[in-house]
């Protein structure tokens, strides 16, 4: 799904962050927030998160978690 | 006087004033005019031959050293996308040795034409100097100013705000982008009366998108912003209105051709849409018989590098005549339209498509193939790649992605793909691109 609306990142990365400029990390923010229905802001683009794909995964599972309850 | 004259005098009005901050660290008037002396110094031992400099705009206080460095040495700066392929970067440097460069000249900007192929605009001193007295007076730059700048400083919406912000004497915030909204709002902090910064449309959709409630605590700090590049969505402009009503909002006409032409101000209780405002003082505009925007005074470049036929079809009767359509309404207010030809405006970048296809073409997985644009929720447009595989392969959007990277700038790679079994072309066998319009 990402791979798709950003085909020059490789995912895969383990600098992932590193590898994004502005628009990619808005991207994956708006990407992901459609895709799963949870609230993402610029607060969420930390290098952490967006380090790996495994750190996105763990973000989105974390949100739908904290946005549920 | 040239901007690095003024960076000069400056250093001796107020020396110990922030000129730059960069990378969290400060740089006084005193210290960045000694750092450019330093380095026209070591330019001016090069050769005659080498009269033009090619700077990779490095975001950084470098590159604005670099920049001042060439002029102040009497030689030309060619700033260039920093992520320019090196092959490309080589060819622009034959390009230019030994071109034909007139006395006066300050920078050669490269932008794309409708062809594809880049062209070189060569802006004076002159012209420089002009284009910042028109943003001094048309949109209230002033010595206690920090203006915020993030974009990529190869363009003249984010290189032409460096111009009246050393003039005044006023501080230039540097940033390598927008990819972290902390550290923007931080720079907009500065402890300086008053703040301004550029953005194109596609900043202002992400910042609304992700941080518009923080913006709008922002509203007394930013004095003014200015949006170009590309049509600013009416939608966004009355978002922005709402979030910052107390800060003035610029959409301005400009381009790398014809310097910095009007501005207008949509945060006036109208907010009207798809309006430009009225010439500045140094610029006039007469729309041609068949709606063509042109311009004219003191903002024009001086034509392309190499290349005084194409200068020709451009610049006649000291008229640049422009690919965008447009109409001045009755209160003398420009108001654009669409495009001439088919050159694709990627959220600020313009993009022919014709370049896309020659790169993608040269792959032989590829059989046929058009570049085309479709609405994107960030950057307004955005490249989709159409293509006709060779035996009928499947599509690997990939690396076909990744091929196109090595060849092109990375906003001229498509971000979408699609295999298709046949692309429309006309009775004569050229591409349809009108088949493929929304």
């Amino acid at each position: 799904m990402l791979e798709e609306v950003l085909p020059l990142v490789d995912f895969d990365s383990d600098f992932l962050f590193a590898e994004l400029n502005s628009l990619g990390v808005t991207t994956i923010l708006m990407t992901l927030a459609d895709e799963f229905g949870i609230k993402l802001e610029a607060a969420d683009a930390t290098p952490r998160n967006l380090k790996t794909l495994d750190a996105i995964v763990a973000m989105v599972e974390r949100k739908q978690k904290e946005q549920q309850s | 006087m040239t901007i690095a004259d003024y960076l000069a005098q400056n250093a001796l009005r107020y020396p110990d004033k922030a000129a730059v901050i960069s990378g969290g660290q400060v740089f006084t008037y005193n210290s960045l005019n000694q750092m450019v002396d330093e380095r026209a110094n070591s330019l001016a031992k090069r050769t005659p031959r080498d009269k033009v400099v090619l700077i990779r705009t490095s975001q950084d206080v470098d590159f604005i050293v670099s920049y001042f460095a060439a002029h102040r040495a009497g030689l030309v700066a060619a700033p260039l996308e920093r992520d320019m392929p090196e092959e490309r970067f080589q060819a622009i440097g034959q390009q230019l040795t030994g071109a034909y460069v007139p006395e006066g000249t300050a920078d050669i900007l490269y932008t794309t034409g409708t062809t594809g192929r880049s062209k070189g605009v060569m802006i004076s001193h002159r012209t420089i100097v002009a284009n910042a007295e028109n943003l001094v007076e048309g949109q209230g730059f002033c010595h206690d100013l920090v203006f915020v700048v993030h974009g990529p400083l190869n363009h003249i919406g984010s290189l032409s705000k460096i111009y009246p912000t050393i003039m005044l004497g006023a501080t230039l915030y540097m940033l390598d982008g927008l990819r972290s909204h902390d550290e923007f709002f931080a720079a907009l902090d500065y402890p300086a009366p008053r703040a301004a910064t550029f953005f194109v449309p596609a900043n202002i959709r992400m910042l609304i998108q992700l941080s518009g409630e923080k913006l709008s605590q922002y509203t007394d700090r930013l004095d003014f912003i200015e949006s170009g590049g590309a049509p600013l969505p009416h939608a966004d402009m009355l978002q922005l209105c709402n979030l910052l009503p107390r800060t003035r909002m610029y959409n301005t006409y400009a381009s790398t051709e014809t310097g910095i032409i009007s501005t207008y101000n949509f945060n006036d209780g109208r907010c009207l849409a798809g309006c430009l405002g009225r010439p500045m003082s140094h610029s006039r505009i007469v729309i041609t018989p068949e709606g063509r925007i042109s311009c004219q005074g003191d903002t024009l470049m001086t034509g392309y590098v190499g290349d005084p036929e194409l200068t020709a079809t451009v610049l006649h009767h000291d008229t640049v005549f422009t690919s965008d359509m447009g109409h001045i309404d009755d209160e003398g207010m420009l108001h654009i339209g669409g495009r001439a030809d088919d050159v694709i405006n990627v959220g600020g970048y313009k993009v022919a498509p014709t370049e896309v296809e020659d790169a993608a073409m040269t792959l032989t997985t590829i059989k046929d193939c058009i570049c085309i644009s479709q609405p994107h929720p960030i950057t307004g447009r955005a490249l989709k790649l159409l293509v006709v595989t060779a035996d009928n392969q499947p599509l690997n959007k990939q690396q076909t992605a990744r091929y196109l990277a090595t060849r092109l700038e990375p906003y001229k790679v498509p971000m979408l793909y699609e295999r298709v079994d046949a692309i429309c072309r006309t009775y004569n066998g050229k591409l349809d691109r009108k088949a493929y319009k929304d």
